[in-house]
């Protein structure tokens, strides 16, 4: 049995199909954030100016700690209690970052503007394939 | 078409698609996800489904993927590639079947090439239980876009200038 050698011109299926493609792309996009925003954080990673300048492990055993960063611009008083993490003190002038509470899902942010720092929750792997930070 | 011939056909297009695929991977990866090809060994196979039919195609998804993995000598390769493989052959042969007015070459090889992301992942994903995997499944399908499409080009050109010339009874 043949089918022949016609290949033919683009039809219009050929698009429908690339659109059907992009569609279910970006469905499986949103499943895939879905389903990475319930896990519990596991780390804390603190950017300054798009620099990784700390990072914390949050978990319920961990005891309450105080971090004070030190930024260019000012400096930011983090807490890190349990699972959670927040800004408790600030110099900036808006304070937005005080007003963004506790973070303590994966993909959570905290940021503070002013100071361009940046507070990460991230998941059970870190993007750099560290499993779990010990202190 | 008469057996000798065809057996010869069917071992030309086998050795096309493993002389394609031996090119591809001396290329950089194009993505630093695992699985991401460009797919070239499927120009063998949209070649062999367009001049000769399904069966045909079929034999050789499943002879170059089979061939391929025992010269790798990866066992885990040859299952990830033969079950990606057999699975875009099949969606491939339901899309011409629906009909050539329909899809074109270009389009059939991108819904290929999609579709052995997704059996791919599939199967890796059977052999070692982690749903993390299937967080590589966006990046995977927007890929197969392009490859498809680069696919699909090509294998056009080569079918446009086989058609005409006798194969066999094509």
């Amino acid at each position: 049995m043949t089918v022949g050698g016609q290949t033919g011109k683009v039809r219009l299926g050929d698009l429908v199909l690339v659109a059907l493609v992009v569609v279910a792309a970006a469905a499986s996009v949103m499943l895939v954030s879905a389903a990475r925003a319930g896990e519990k954080g596991s780390l804390v990673i603190i950017e300054v100016n798009g620099r990784e300048v700390k990072r914390v492990a949050l978990g319920p055993g961990q005891a309450a700690r105080t971090f004070k960063i030190e930024t260019g611009d000012g400096y930011n008083m983090v807490v890190v209690d349990g699972g959670r993490v927040r800004v408790k003190e600030a110099d900036c002038r808006d304070r937005v970052c005080l007003g963004m509470g506790w973070a303590e899902t994966s993909g959570d942010n905290i940021i503070c503007l002013p100071h361009r720092m940046v507070i990460r929750v991230v998941g059970r792997r870190a993007p750099n394939g560290v499993d779990t930070v010990v202190e | 078409m008469a057996p000798t011939r065809r057996v010869t056909n069917l071992a030309l297009l086998v050795s096309v698609g493993l002389v394609l695929g031996i090119i591809e991977s001396t290329l950089p990866p194009l993505l630093p996800v695992p699985g991401a090809r460009l797919g070239l060994a499927n120009i063998a196979t949209v070649i062999a489904l367009y001049l000769y039919g399904p069966g045909m195609a079929l034999e050789v998804t499943i002879l170059r993927c089979v061939l391929g993995g025992l010269l790798r000598g990866s066992v885990v390769g040859l299952v990830l590639s033969l079950t990606g493989g057999v699975l875009s052959t099949l969606v491939m042969i339901l899309l011409v079947l629906l009909g050539k007015r329909l899809f074109s070459v270009v389009g059939v090889s991108v819904a290929g090439a999609v579709t052995h992301n997704i059996g791919q992942l599939g199967a890796a994903y059977l052999l070692v239980r982690q749903v993390a995997l299937f967080y590589y499944l966006p990046y995977l399908m927007l890929i197969s876009i392009p490859t498809g499409l680069f696919v699909g080009f090509a294998s056009r050109r080569v079918i446009n200038s086989l058609h005409g010339i006798s194969l066999g009874e094509v």
